[in-house]
């Protein structure tokens, strides 16, 4: 089943020049895949991933996520479908610095109606699937960088999204916790969630199911 | 994001940033203390106005007249009146320089002081009486004889305030109420302009907290109440036309201007047709005081409205400072699925909780105010609606103000949002 599919995705940032960071692109991506997404600077990869993630527009041609064409949605329509089907895991992290890790895990919830009741039980138990149930209490600034985009991998599950879109997840970290980061995507991947990975690293890619190369909004 | 939740990121970032938060909980503060100062005051004077209504009867109507009157004109004129009405006469006040006795009932080195002196009328008695009596009152008996008799005011003892634009010192001046706290006053012979009366009662004043009518200045020169007649007698002369003061209260306020057509028809079948007596009715009065106390405060309501805007202005400030400086965070919270209602209830409710803590603050402030600046902090009294309305104030204002700013951020792009740092 296709979960994502692109055709002739076109961005232009408006400006002297008219940057087109996105030029017809067109693209599918299967339900249970695990991509990434490799390229020069500039060349386009976070403006799809941006539009993957319904977090920006594009100026032309089509998007549509699980089969909805997502062009015409309102704000309002894109972010439910941003709270109920994408995780977004960042390069640095993104964390809120005055929030508790259980309380960073569960912010997603508190924009949903899940109960008050279920959202840390629900939150403990995704920072168990990382790894940092000893460290529910410490705020982001006490963790690690491994251990902050762990916290951000169990946020981005929180809501049991169909998709995550992780944008460099590695880009800040170690040899040591990179690797630990893109075992944990696999074992989320191998768990049938569909990962879309922006990534510098030939290694970490190598890791994945499909690496699409793309050069100046095209892919290659 | 349910209210709890608002409240809890609310009022972390708070706490986080105490000095930016304190510049406007401050302003507000300000602004409720001026708005409580107001309306504690105005709400006092409102509960008494409406008690001083209660206890001077209802159909309340006075006039005066420079006739002397008589006996049989107070009888003549009762009977006239609707049934059930009570008619008293007091006299003007006579400053009488007191005589021997006073020095005696004085100790030596304070200060003499004479007395004011009032004739009045056993039904004196009928309305707007506050007084405790000890001994007894004035009675018919005493105005059919011309008694010399006397029924001393005695102030109860205020709790001491501090004078802050004291000129003179009272402390040399013994007053009555210092006096009668030690020395045994009834009965006791006291000479007034070489006349002898005997003191039959004392009337003890309540506090002024619970003394209910309007105009209940302190006295500081003793008061004395003495039989209408006698002081006819003893004070008033040919060639001087001395005032009477004439009220009625018929018990009903329906019956009060049928009351009022008969009091002016009698005193002009009395004294002629050139009589215009002025009727004053007591509702009419009420309806001045509140008239003057609303006049009065709508200079500090001012005061405090611009306060409160200025306290709105620091609100506005700080709740874009605080965006400008979370623009990343909203993008973050926007990605992980926070509507723009969301975000602008976000910024709201973190304003309102300011104005809140500002209201509470402002409140201890006004109240504070009151203690130390009214001028009759006995008679202050705490009303729950003012609370309410200064804390009502707080949130509105704190709403308003931040709506702009909340909005402002609900509606950034979350992609562009996210790419500030």
């Amino acid at each position: 089943m296709v979960i994502a599919q692109c055709k002739n995705l076109i961005k232009i940032y408006p400006g002297a020049q008219n940057f087109r960071a996105l030029d017809e692109v067109s693209l599918s991506i299967e339900s249970g895949e695990f991509v990434s997404i490799m390229g020069p600077s500039g060349c386009g990869k976070s403006t799809l991933l941006n539009i993957l993630g319904l977090l920006d527009e594009p100026t032309g041609g089509e998007y549509l996520l699980n089969g909805m064409p997502t062009a015409k949605l309102n704000d309002v329509r894109r972010t439910k479908l941003r709270r109920h089907q994408i995780g977004f895991i960042f390069q640095s992290f993104n964390l809120m610095p005055r929030l508790s890790v259980l309380e960073n895990i569960a912010l997603p919830m508190r924009y949903t109606n899940v109960s008050r009741e279920e959202i840390l039980p629900r939150a403990r138990e995704l920072a168990a699937r990382v790894g940092l149930e000893k460290k529910l209490h410490s705020t982001p600034l006490q963790l690690s960088g491994g251990q902050c985009q762990r916290v951000a991998c169990a946020r981005s599950l929180a809501n049991k999204p169909s998709m995550i879109l992780a944008d460099e997840p590695t880009g800040n970290l170690d040899s040591k916790s990179s690797a630990d980061i893109l075992t944990l995507l696999k074992e989320l991947n191998d768990g049938g969630m569909t990962i879309i990975m922006v990534t510098h690293d030939l290694k970490i890619a190598a890791g994945t199911h499909r690496t699409i190369h793309m050069k100046d909004g095209k892919i290659v | 994001m349910r209210l709890p939740d608002l409240m809890a990121t609310g009022w972390t970032e708070i706490w986080a940033h105490k000095m930016r938060s304190f510049l406007s909980f401050f302003a507000i503060a300000i602004g409720i203390a001026t708005f409580f100062y107001t309306l504690s005051i105005l709400s006092q004077k409102y509960s008494r106005l409406h008690d001083a209504a209660e206890i001077a009867g209802a159909g309340r109507l006075e006039t005066k007249t420079f006739h002397p009157l008589t006996l049989v004109q107070y009888k003549d004129l009762k009977m006239r009146l609707p049934e059930g009405s009570s008619l008293s006469f007091t006299t003007e006040a006579s400053w009488v320089q007191s005589g021997e006795g006073w020095n005696t009932l004085f100790h030596k080195g304070n200060q003499l002081v004479g007395s004011i002196v009032y004739g009045i009328l056993p039904s004196f008695k009928d309305a707007d009486f506050v007084y405790r009596l000890e001994g007894r009152f004035i009675n018919w008996q005493d105005v059919e004889n011309k008694s010399r008799v006397i029924v001393l005011v005695v102030f109860p003892h205020e709790k001491k305030k501090k004078e802050w634009h004291g000129w003179w010192e009272r402390e040399n001046v013994l007053t009555l109420e210092d006096y009668s706290a030690h020395h045994h006053l009834l009965q006791q012979q006291v000479v007034l302009n070489n006349q002898t009366f005997t003191v039959v009662g004392i009337l003890h004043l309540p506090t002024q907290d619970k003394d209910l009518r309007l105009e209940n200045k302190r006295e500081w020169i003793p008061t004395l109440y003495i039989p209408f007649t006698t002081w006819y007698d003893l004070y008033s002369n040919e060639n001087e036309n001395r005032q009477v003061s004439i009220r009625v209260v018929t018990g009903k306020e329906s019956t009060a201007r049928n009351a009022a057509g008969t009091l002016t028809s009698y005193l002009r079948s009395q004294f002629g047709p050139e009589e215009k007596p002025e009727i004053e009715f007591f509702r009419d009065k009420i309806e001045k005081h509140v008239k003057n106390a609303r006049k009065s405060l709508n200079n500090m309501l001012f005061m405090g409205i611009i306060a409160m805007i200025a306290g709105g202005i620091g609100i506005m400030n700080v709740t874009m400072a605080v965006i400008f400086s979370r623009t990343k965070e909203i993008g973050i919270r926007r990605a992980l699925g926070a509507s723009r209602k969301d975000i602008l209830f976000q910024f709201v409710v973190e304003a309102m909780l300011l104005g809140l803590c500002g209201a509470v603050a402002g409140m201890i402030l006004g109240y504070m105010a009151v203690l130390h600046l009214a001028e009759d902090t006995s008679q202050m009294t705490f009303s729950w609606w003012v609370v309410a309305l200064s804390v009502l104030i707080a949130l509105v204002t704190s709403f308003l103000f931040a709506l702009y700013p909340a909005w402002q951020a609900a509606k950034l792009k979350p992609v562009e949002a996210l790419k500030n740092e």
